[in-house]
């Protein structure tokens, strides 16, 4: 089906990280995954570059299982993060532990690389109960204190000014916490987006913006979102250092976040622009059908983060076909098992919502809960 | 030992105890720093507790709330000054949809320490956007608390309590009672506890349910009313609203049996409404009388005439009270 949109007759093609240079855009990787680009390799070992390639891959496989699971009925709704991996990973390799990381609604990667098992994260797609979140949040919007993992409220772009203010905490506090904030470009169109680079300019807290440039703000493309050419540009209003980088490269996105993350304790906050693509659907409820082709995606597919870093690996001679095999054998087999355990688990009761509406409840929500579960427990005559 | 305060002194000095006591206490808004806020309650804080605890914000109210917000994330205990009840609403999203829903969101992981105050009500000739009552706006809705003190003992003892809150607290502060009013005040660093009414002045035949400014309105009519038409009218100040007192009230309304309730928000859907609901369910058997609302009528609020004849005055409240206390089925 071709789309036929009446006043947007430009559809736009996925920014062509070719022109990398020309465009601001820094990176370290070719489309051959050489380290030719306009910024140094970082030099990563090569256990993080395998690491990288290895969670890109099985990020790939979970929202493959995440989409099969949704269209099957089994949970009621998707975020595919295709083509998405290389930003998540990297930036969360570049912050530390201790840091708390605001996330967009495609990064899974925090999760995954700071130790909470895939099992919990397939028991929050499920509802469970014993996930962090009690089952309260949609799919995929997945939080976790015991990772520093926030998810804020679903509006987009309304936590930026809780990150901002996070960083300012910790600065006032003296811890050495610092803050990511990841959001999309849609989010650079709300208020909390100019709120948050307004006071992180003034009172300089060491938290970095992430905005994870995909081009589509659910089917609103780039040139109905904003007259700027491009959003990093939007920090010098505020006095915020910010720069570009090709979210496909997940060695300059490493690069660029890490010396961000170092700047934290000289000037403050900064904000990144990472130019990726979004491949396909907003969401499980969404139709791209019917505002964009799905040509444009082959002009992206040689920028595919996950085919460049490895031949990135090749031209290292850091990954085997083995290697390859056993991977994937191994993403299949752990999702396999954490898909299993999780669909069995518990789903809250009625009584579940009531808890954390307070730290203590009140008569009148006491009341409610008393009334409710009486009458679905047929208690009530 | 009781020291004699304005009701904005009574704020003053329970947020001055709160920051000497509690270093994760920090104050922000719009002119809250050097000026000491428009109305001056912060006055003299920041030269006493320095520009990092006392802060210029600024002008966006949605950008302080989130900010706030993300200083309580992180263990901290804001205070965020709103200027005017009646700009609240930029920041109606970062209120009710982020500060009043982390902690249910994150299940319990994440929580919002935070004190929102608001100054509020009419009786200043303020027009629309200096005269509101904002109670419902933040009523509807889950996670926060709202507390409307309007006596300078109420104002310093419930400023404390939402500071301790583990969880949001709206404060609507009387503006027209912050220098009108004063009276000696316990300050002794103890809270005064949440949702806990107050009955102003007993009465037996009909009872008068208020909450903010016009409790002092009340009380007097109800004064004049005892001995004009030997009506005597049982005054409870809500103080808070959410969550509220009902026990204090049915055991006052089980006794005369009549209830009026008088607020300065407009009428539909005014808190008045869910008071009448809940209270005719539990005293439904005792009443003899429709229970009557004097509000707000559902007009904007006037510069010239508002404060006479959009906020009850006390011809209206007492007409509603009489007509309550007269009315046979």
């Amino acid at each position: 089906m071709s789309p036929d949109v009446i006043g947007n007759p430009r559809i736009p093609q996925p920014i062509p990280l070719e022109r990398a240079d020309e465009l601001g855009i820094q990176q370290v990787m070719d489309l051959n995954g050489a380290p030719t680009g306009n910024l140094a390799d970082p030099g990563l070992s090569r256990e993080e570059v395998r690491m990288f390639y290895e969670t890109m891959v099985l990020l790939r496989a979970i929202d493959d299982r995440g989409w099969t699971l949704q269209r099957s009925g089994r949970i009621a709704f998707w975020i595919p993060l295709r083509g998405q991996e290389a930003v998540q990973v990297a930036t969360t390799h570049a912050m530390q532990p201790e840091d708390w990381i605001f996330r967009d609604h495609r990064t899974l990667s925090p999760w995954l690389m700071r130790g909470a098992s895939l099992e919990l994260l397939f028991a929050q797609l499920f509802g469970a109960e014993s996930e962090p979140q009690k089952g309260r949040r949609l799919p995929c919007l997945i939080g976790n204190r015991a990772v520093n993992l926030v998810q804020g409220p679903t509006q987009v772009g309304s936590f930026i000014s809780h990150a901002c203010g996070v960083a300012w905490a910790a600065k006032l506090k003296g811890a050495k916490t610092r803050v990511l904030g990841m959001f999309g470009d849609g989010a650079t169109s709300r208020g909390e987006f100019h709120s948050a680079l307004n006071f992180a300019g003034i009172h300089r807290p060491p938290v970095i913006f992430l905005c994870v440039n995909n081009s589509w703000a659910v089917s609103t493309p780039l040139d109905r979102q904003t007259a700027s050419s491009e959003f990093a540009g939007k920090g010098n209003a505020y006095e915020v250092p910010n720069l570009r980088v090709d979210g496909n490269d997940p060695l300059a996105v490493y690069a660029v976040t890490k010396k961000a993350w170092e700047e934290t304790s000289t000037h403050g906050p900064t904000l990144i622009e990472a130019v990726t693509w979004r491949l396909g659907f907003h969401t499980s409820s969404d139709n791209p059908d019917l505002y964009r082709h799905q040509q444009e995606n082959k002009l992206w597919e040689p920028w595919d983060p996950i085919r460049r870093t490895r031949k990135y690996l090749a031209i290292a001679d850091w990954w085997s076909d083995k290697d390859e095999a056993e991977l994937l054998k191994r993403c299949t087999d752990r999702i396999k098992t954490a898909v299993e355990r999780a669909g069995q688990m518990e789903i809250p009761g009625p009584e579940s919502q009531f808890e954390d509406v307070f730290e203590d409840s009140h008569w009148m929500l006491d009341e409610q809960r008393e009334k409710l579960l009486a009458e679905v427990r047929g208690g009530d005559q | 030992m009781t020291t004699k305060m304005t009701v904005l002194e009574a704020l003053r000095a329970g947020m001055a105890h709160a920051l000497e006591n509690d270093p994760d206490v920090v104050i922000l808004g719009e002119d809250v720093g050097t000026a000491g806020g428009i109305f001056r309650v912060t006055e003299g804080l920041q030269n006493r507790f320095g520009i990092d605890r006392v802060i210029d914000t600024p002008m966006d109210e949605k950008g302080i709330i989130g900010h706030a917000i993300g200083l309580a994330l992180f263990g901290m205990k804001p205070i965020a000054e709103i200027q005017f009840s009646g700009f609240i609403h930029d920041a109606h999203e970062q209120i009710m949809f982020c500060a009043a829903k982390y902690r249910w969101i994150s299940g319990g992981q994440y929580t919002v320490p935070l004190v929102i105050r608001a100054p509020s009500f009419g009786g200043i000739m303020g027009g629309v956007w200096h005269s509101q009552s904002v109670e419902s706006y933040y009523a509807h809705g889950s996670g926060i608390k709202i507390v409307c003190p309007s006596t300078p003992q109420d104002a310093y003892g419930l400023m404390l309590a939402a500071i301790r809150d583990p969880d949001p607290v709206l404060i609507l502060e009387p503006v027209p009672l912050y220098r009108s009013l004063s009276g000696e005040v316990d300050d002794n660093g103890v809270a005064a506890p949440i949702g806990v009414a107050e009955i102003v002045r007993p009465g037996t035949d009909v009872t008068a349910l208020t909450y903010g400014p016009l409790r002092h309105a009340t009380e007097k009519v109800a004064n004049e009313l005892a001995s004009s038409h030997g009506i005597e009218t049982e005054v409870i100040d809500l103080v808070s609203l959410i969550p509220f007192d009902i026990d204090t009230v049915t055991d006052s309304v089980n006794k005369t049996g009549r209830l009026v309730i008088i607020h300065e928000a407009s009428e539909t859907l005014g808190f008045g409404a869910e008071l009448a609901t809940r209270i005719q369910h539990r005293s439904f058997g005792y009443l003899e009388a429709p229970i009557e609302r004097v509000c707000a009528p559902d007009v904007p609020y006037s510069y010239r005439v508002g404060d006479e004849y959009c906020r009850p005055n006390n011809q209206r409240i007492s007409a509603g009270i009489r007509r309550t206390a007269e009315y046979s089925f």
